[in-house]
């Protein structure tokens, strides 16, 4: 017998039917499972760092299932359901709605990386009484007395009065004394604000004495005469802000020409992007060389099987704040779901609220508690540095897996 | 009329609001929100951008501003939203004043530009100010006095009477002397200049009430998102947002916007929904395929695509039936010839006048007397002068030396519109009537110079329109007339302002000798009822049948002035225009 195109169609169709109407019930056997959310972007201009928190979240659900489960839950699965936030307040407050709408039965979420996106999407997920932890610095984020909203990188606010300290005490370590800094900073509006506070008081407060304070409008044409000012006023630090990777590249490069790059004077950038492997297809690793980065959280000691697995698996050379901070998550939704022994937001979130982890594992510094506005409890900052091609962690120490590399001049 | 486009919006509001209250999924409200919120948005910028056609690349700014503005009422002042709104939409209309008092001395692409500048330098001063992000404070308590419903479905409904008011308003706008004006903006501004409308004044009109418009969707938008920073509200996509609904569902007409809308912010949420976490940004490449395909097919929007279809539908029996158009006889189109022909009285008086541009001595030293009643034709070889000379008349440029007199006084810096008011009428060689409007749309719009009301302009509308012979014509959109209807109509639209002195500049071009015959028909019946013609035109042949008067131009200078019988058989014109052989055989 010839089968017609159409009837081949249908009878193929018709498999697919009872396939899909028997899956269900295969499942429905089996212990039943936990719905956990993810909320990134994974389209648009940050698309590169929610796909790092989703292969975070990825390896952190599989552990926890590979581990049996939650077992005050009869051994029920983590559900991953991964959405897409994009990459404005609007998108991700639509995303944050449907999640909220297509997924009643979800009982936490984490995201949504960006601040402006995490605050959008917390907009709807407190009033779904959704408990969303997030890895996003905005101050506001735990300011607007939300219950269901936990911050566990230490805010903007505190990162910044923390860094400074930090950084000296770094330097010390690795037997510097710095007493002088440079700045040297675009016009963008980010890079503006960074500097802003540090010019008034910030760098004062711990004893360094700004000697050269430059800011240029992107794209930088010629860096040579930024550079110049810099080799005569040799100070002891450098801290840099570029926007554009192009004029990053610039200042490097001549930094490298004049006899001060790879840390010979120490160097400071700001921001993610400095630190992913994405820069290592423009600048070779030698002009990144013992730059050295403030950051809220970042891979190191203690995350080794999570580094190899990422290399194997996602074929990422390094574990970034966004792979860490993701994995974290989930291992504290699992810990709170695990004490509470119920699988409902209200549950999770009084759980969250009253959980006592003790000290932090995947994220810096601190305990895996959070006070009553839903921040962590002494939440820190990492400090890594750029070491043969690799960012490396250098503070703190529990996590620190190289010693810092700092020029005695 | 007016029933006929309300009825269906209020339909659609209602099964609208009837849907929604069906709608229990919190996201699918959201949507069926934003979705009016955009559309409103549309609405607003084609108040400005559709009607007049100076396209507004940073609307952003007024949205911004009005979002802002409420945000930073309720962080700091505790005001709630619902007195907010209003007071964004004077926010929003103050700035609309302000800039466009600022930016109307830039044309067309120079105005677009100008435009995307305000939303981006306002975004880096709220950064400077330190207002990267914002929230609304959640209330617990007064809810609703907040605006902060637990219930989505109720900012549907504010965003459905916030849309239908804007929608009549625009069509409130459109019909009436103001929508004309910016029609006519749209069209040629400088014909709406000439046609007695200071289009300055309208145009800032225009941006007032989209600015206020748009500041209190802006404020909305905010309440609806609640959390608020410079990039979501003044950024680059806000205003082309507005641009892409309307242009997608159709420019210059409410419908646009609402289809647009209707159609583009569910279609990009839904790709992005379904297709957002298996292949992050697949959904811009289809998004911005769809749009691609849409404008190519439907340059102008699917409205009038869609119009155009049905219309050439049942068009087709319509231009059957109207295509006897009769033929004014000087009889027909002349109640009373009464006012007298003679009289020797000077209407318009030129005295040496001289223009150069550059080395080029366009207009020099030219002199001569129009007689009121009569008809001059200013005739001359190409680059003879005439439309320096021309635009010397009119008011569109000043001369460099020497003066024309308008019944004793002297015109010289006189704004078109003015001199309109004046009695001074005027056509265009490249005739740019407005293609969907019909006859009696276009030519209302140079009715409103000498118009008290809506009403009034109609009236006198039909009667320039009789007078030109179009009333066979009246009903039929422009798009439709031949050349000669469409230099008829152009006429009666300078003859809706009831003008003294018409300035017809190459009327007869392009026409074939009956057509041409025709036209010369009508312009001696209006003379015979008084109105002075002064016609440019670069061949003789018609001409003589028609003036009472050359002048002849030929290198910016006055070759000679006489009688159409003596003109023709000067050896100095014959060799302006067809070189000395050529008089040597005359």
């Amino acid at each position: 017998m010839k089968l017609g195109r159409r009837q081949f169609l249908a009878s193929a169709g018709a498999t697919a039917l009872t396939a899909s109407l028997s899956a269900p019930a295969v499942w429905a056997q089996g212990a039943k499972e936990v719905e956990v959310g993810l909320l990134v972007p994974l389209s648009g201009l940050y698309a590169r760092f929610g796909t790092s928190c989703r292969q975070g979240a990825e390896m952190a659900v599989d552990r926890i299932n590979k581990e049996g489960g939650i077992k005050s839950l009869g051994g029920a699965k983590m559900k991953l359901v991964v959405v897409d936030a994009g990459d404005t307040a609007e998108k991700a407050k639509s995303a944050a709605q449907r999640m909220v709408a297509d997924y009643p039965n979800m009982v936490g979420v984490s995201g949504a990386y960006l601040s402006t996106l995490t605050l959008a999407a917390s907009e709807v997920t407190e009033r779904a009484k959704l408990p969303m932890l997030t890895l996003s610095y905005s101050d506001l984020i735990t300011d607007r007395g939300f219950k269901y909203i936990f911050q566990t990188s230490a805010t903007a606010a505190s990162q910044a009065k923390q860094a400074m300290p930090v950084v000296l005490k770094v330097a010390k370590s690795a037997g510097g004394d710095p007493k002088t800094v440079a700045i040297i900073t675009d016009n963008t509006a980010a890079s503006v604000a960074s500097v802003k506070p540090m010019r008034e008081g910030l760098l004062a407060e711990v004893g360094l004495k700004i000697v050269v304070d430059e800011t240029f409008t992107p794209p930088l044409a010629d860096a040579t005469p930024l550079v110049q000012k810099v080799r005569a006023a040799r100070p002891d630090l450098l801290f840099f802000l570029p926007t554009v990777i192009s004029d990053a590249k610039l200042v490097l490069e001549k930094m490298n020409e004049f006899g001060m790059g790879q840390g010979r004077v120490p160097t400071m950038a700001f921001g993610i992007a400095m630190f992913e492997p994405d820069m290592l297809q423009t600048m070779s690793p030698d002009l990144l060389q013992g730059m050295i980065g403030s950051i809220g959280s970042w891979g190191g000691k203690g995350h080794e099987g999570i580094a190899s697995e990422l290399k194997a698996k996602y074929k990422e050379p390094w574990v970034d704040q966004n792979v860490i901070s993701t994995y974290g998550d989930f291992i504290v939704m699992r810990d709170a779901l695990e004490k509470s022994g119920k699988a409902d937001r209200e549950s999770l979130a009084t759980s969250l609220h009253t959980l006592d982890g003790g000290p932090s594992k995947y994220y810096p510094g601190g305990v895996i508690k959070f006070d009553e506005k839903g921040r962590r409890v002494d939440a820190g900052l990492a400090i890594i540095q750029w070491q043969s091609g690799t960012p490396v962690t250098i503070y703190p120490d529990s996590l620190a897996v190289a010693k810092p590399m700092w020029s005695k001049k | 009329m007016r029933l006929r486009t309300t009825l269906p919006l209020l339909v659609l509001a209602v099964a609208y609001a009837v849907i929604s209250f069906f709608v229990t999924n919190s996201y699918y409200q959201l949507m069926m929100t934003l979705v009016l919120v955009w559309a409103s948005f549309g609405l607003a910028w084609n108040l400005f951008s559709g009607y007049t056609g100076l396209i507004s690349f940073g609307h952003a700014v007024f949205f911004g501003l009005g979002a802002y503005f409420t945000a930073l009422g309720q962080i700091y002042f505790d005001f709630t939203p619902w007195l907010l709104i209003p007071v964004a939409a004077l926010v929003g209309g103050a700035a609309g004043l302000l800039i466009g008092a600022l930016t109307f001395r830039l044309r067309s692409h120079y105005f677009a530009l100008a435009m995307l500048a305000y939303p981006l330098a306002i975004l880096n001063v709220f950064m400077w100010l330190g207002y990267q992000e914002l929230t609304i404070p959640m209330k617990h308590k007064g809810a609703v006095l907040y605006m902060q419903f637990t219930d989505g479905r109720m900012y549907t409904l504010i965003a459905i009477v916030m849309t239908v008011a804007i929608v009549i308003l625009s069509q409130a706008v459109e019909r009436s002397r103001f929508g004309m004006a910016l029609i006519a903006i749209k069209q040629n501004e400088a014909a709406a200049e000439a046609a007695g409308i200071n289009t300055l004044v309208w145009k800032l009109r225009a941006i007032t009430l989209s600015g206020a418009i748009t500041g209190a969707i802006g404020a909305f938008y905010v309440m609806v998102l609640l959390v608020v920073t410079p990039e979501s509200v003044f950024g680059m996509l806000v205003s082309a947002q507005a641009l892409t609904v309307t242009m997608f569902g159709g420019v210059g007409t409410v419908w646009g916007p609402l289809i647009g809308a209707a159609i583009l912010i569910p279609t990009s949420q839904i790709l992005q929904a379904k297709l957002g976490a298996q292949f992050p940004g697949i959904e811009g490449v289809i998004y911005g395929l769809a749009i691609i395909v849409v404008i190519l097919s439907a340059p102008e929007g699917i409205f009038w695509r869609v119009r155009d279809k049905l219309r050439k539908r049942s068009g087709t029996t319509a231009v059957a039936e109207a295509v006897a158009i009769d033929v004014p006889t000087a009889g027909d189109a002349a109640p009373a010839a009464s006012v007298s022909q003679s009289g020797g009285q000077i209407i318009l008086s030129v005295r040496n006048l001289s223009k150069s541009f550059g080395g080029l001595k366009a207009v020099q030293n030219v002199s001569f007397d129009v007689q009121r009643g009569s008809i001059l034709g200013i005739i001359g070889p190409n680059g003879a002068g005439k439309t320096t000379l021309f635009n010397l008349l009119n008011g569109f440029q000043h001369p460099d030396a020497g003066e024309v007199m308008l019944d004793g006084h002297s015109v010289f810096g006189v704004t078109p519109h003015r001199l309109c008011e004046a009695g001074v009428g005027r056509t265009f060689q490249v005739m740019r009537p407005f293609p969907r409007l019909t006859v009696a749309e276009n030519v209302v719009i140079g009715a409103y110079v000498r118009a008290a009301n809506d009403a009034e302009a109609r009236e006198h509308a039909a009667n320039a329109i009789a007078r030109a012979g179009l009333t066979n014509v009246a009903h039929r959109v422009a798009s439709e007339l031949t050349t000669k209807e469409l230099r008829l109509m152009e006429l009666a639209r300078a003859l809706a302002g009831a003008p003294r002195l018409l300035l017809l500049d190459e009327t007869l071009a392009g026409l074939g000798a009956n057509e041409a015959a025709e036209v010369v028909t009508v312009l001696r019946a209006l003379a015979k009822q008084g109105i002075t013609i002064v016609i440019i035109e670069h061949t003789m042949h018609t001409m003589v049948r028609l003036v009472d008067r050359f002048v002849v131009l030929d290198h910016g200078a006055v070759l000679v002035e006489d009688t159409p019988q003596a003109i023709t058989r000067d050896s100095r014109v014959i060799e302006a225009y067809l070189g000395t052989k050529w008089s040597a055989h005359a």
